[in-house]
């Protein structure tokens, strides 16, 4: 495989992932611990890795680090009816969890362009 | 003024001994004892000093008056300079130009064609260079091309023979890694961007003679040294170029507005090509104040470190890598994409254009193969059995 661009997290609580250690998401970067994955328990996260250092207004969402978006999806979650992308370890491929484009249902659109990243999916680096 | 016009009305009418007349104008123009006296070197002097006087006479009177020099002669040249720049294909030194037509190159000196896959060609393998332990990140060949440094990353930097493939030294240092490694341009300096940012220089023997700290370079960056071997370039930030005069402690920056993958030195110096995160292949001048120039786009690269180099004559054009399989070319000063070259089957990662042989590229790729290009000849008459490249051989690097 080619040499991946990849990037590093500040820490100090980083979660990674689990098959090839690749820096996915940032502990203070959660905003509920009480999410249903596919796999189990999941984090909803406010942001993954992007290009940290710039401001919100160059941050553009179609250009990743670390992590592969999916195509969007209609999928039935059982809190109900939403558009998401899957989202992919740039580096093996593995499935981290997805990120929710589009809530159909007024009272989960807070979830708009935030990410589920699955527990078992993942590794603690700095606890 | 009498002399002058006596001269004039009265002494040339008489037609006789026309080189006194001469003599007696030239007192008149340059009255200097020394061009009396010297005999001999008479007729050099006042000849130069006409010359000179005209030369000096032209500065002063306006082109409408007086036509500079050459005049035609140089609106000629400038009309085929601009037909030579304005060529998006021009990639020899031997076509001439005519002055009957405008002069425009077909696309058949831009190399197209795959000439070769891995080792089954004109171009061999020579050495095989083992001893890193890690992948190998960076190869910076000696400015002699008799040596090659190479970089395991977070590892060590080893120079090798070329003609022997024997390892000659190894650089590394205590407590940390070498992520990157490039030569001083005149052969005597090896540098190396290290894991905690900083950058080292040793000299040959493998003594370390200096030691840059601070946020010199990162993890992943690329390492060139460029002037005279005092400029050290690398990334420092996500969105910034380091471009740092080791004598002059001087610093200047090329800033971005996205993440910098990876960069490509002109041989010249003068230039400097960045690639980025968002698809987007950035030129800067970096003589003096660095410079952005233009912008190249169309290939692809979401995942991996997609290198891009300068090449062709004159260095005219640019050349990339992209994860869609294929090789793009671009003419440097207009920007316009002027080939694609489909044949790998795997994101091409890097290219490199070979400095003596503006018709010849070389590309690297994910299907583990290393492809030769050259120029397309449809137009021969023969019936070629040109190897059509392929034929694969799976091997490492």
């Amino acid at each position: 495989m080619g040499r991946l661009f990849i990037e590093s997290l500040n820490g100090p609580k980083i979660f990674k992932c689990k098959c090839c250690k690749v820096d996915s998401a940032s502990h203070d970067d959660i905003i509920s611990k009480d999410f249903q994955g596919r796999y189990g328990r999941a984090y909803l996260f406010k942001n993954v890795i992007l290009f940290l250092p710039l401001p919100p207004s160059l941050q553009c969402v179609d250009f990743w680090v670390n992590i592969s978006l999916g195509p969007n999806e209609d999928r039935h979650l059982m809190s109900g009816l939403h558009t998401v992308n899957d989202i992919y370890c740039s580096s093996c491929q593995q499935i981290l969890g997805w990120r929710y484009e589009k809530a159909y249902e007024e009272s989960e659109k807070y979830k708009e362009g935030l990410f589920i990243l699955e527990k078992e999916r993942m590794l603690k680096e700095g606890w | 003024m009498e002399a002058l016009k006596t001269l004039r009305t009265e002494i040339v009418p008489l037609c006789i001994n026309s080189s006194k007349v001469c003599e007696l104008s030239s007192c008149i123009v340059s009255p200097s004892p020394s061009a009396l006296v010297g005999c001999h070197s008479q007729g050099a002097v006042r000849a130069k000093s006409r010359s000179k006087l005209l030369e000096e006479l032209q500065k002063l009177l306006p082109p409408t008056v007086m036509i500079p020099e050459r005049r035609l002669e140089h609106l000629v040249e400038q009309a085929l300079d601009l037909q030579r720049d304005a060529c998006m294909f021009h990639n020899s030194l031997e076509g001439e130009m005519s002055l009957y037509t405008d002069h425009q190159c077909g696309k058949d000196k831009i190399p197209s064609r795959t000439l070769q896959v891995n080792v089954n060609g004109g171009v061999s393998l020579k050495h095989k260079l083992s001893g890193h332990q890690k992948p190998v990140s960076h190869v910076s060949w000696s400015p002699d091309d008799c040596q090659l440094l190479t970089c395991g990353v977070e590892e060590a930097v080893r120079c090798w023979d070329v003609s022997s493939g024997e390892c000659l030294r190894i650089y590394e240092k205590a407590g940390v890694g070498l992520v990157s490694c490039g030569w001083s341009p005149d052969g005597k300096l090896v540098f190396a961007g290290i894991n905690d940012r900083s950058i080292c220089m040793w000299d040959l023997d493998g003594k370390e003679l200096e030691c840059w700290k601070g946020q010199r370079t990162l993890q992943i960056s690329d390492l060139e040294i460029a002037s005279n071997g005092n400029q050290i370039i690398s990334i420092c930030k996500d969105t910034a170029i380091l471009l740092f005069d080791r004598e002059a402690k001087a610093e200047k920056f090329i800033e971005e507005d996205h993440t910098i993958t990876s960069f490509s030195l002109s041989r010249d110096c003068r230039f400097l090509l960045v690639n980025l995160l968002n698809q987007e292949i950035h030129l800067w001048n970096i003589e003096g104040e660095a410079k952005f120039i233009a912008k190249y786009k169309g290939h692809k690269r979401e995942r991996f470190i997609i290198r891009s180099c300068f090449g062709g004559f004159e260095e005219a054009f640019i050349a990339s890598g992209s994860e869609d399989s294929q090789v793009y070319i671009w003419h440097k000063s207009s920007g316009e994409l002027i080939e694609v070259l489909p044949g790998h089957s795997g994101s091409v990662n890097c290219v490199s254009w070979n400095p003596a042989n503006p018709h010849m590229l070389a590309s690297a790729s994910d299907d583990r193969t290393i492809r030769i290009w050259g120029l397309n000849k449809i137009n021969m008459k023969r019936k070629g059995t040109h190897p059509n490249g392929t034929h694969y051989c799976n091997g490492g690097t």
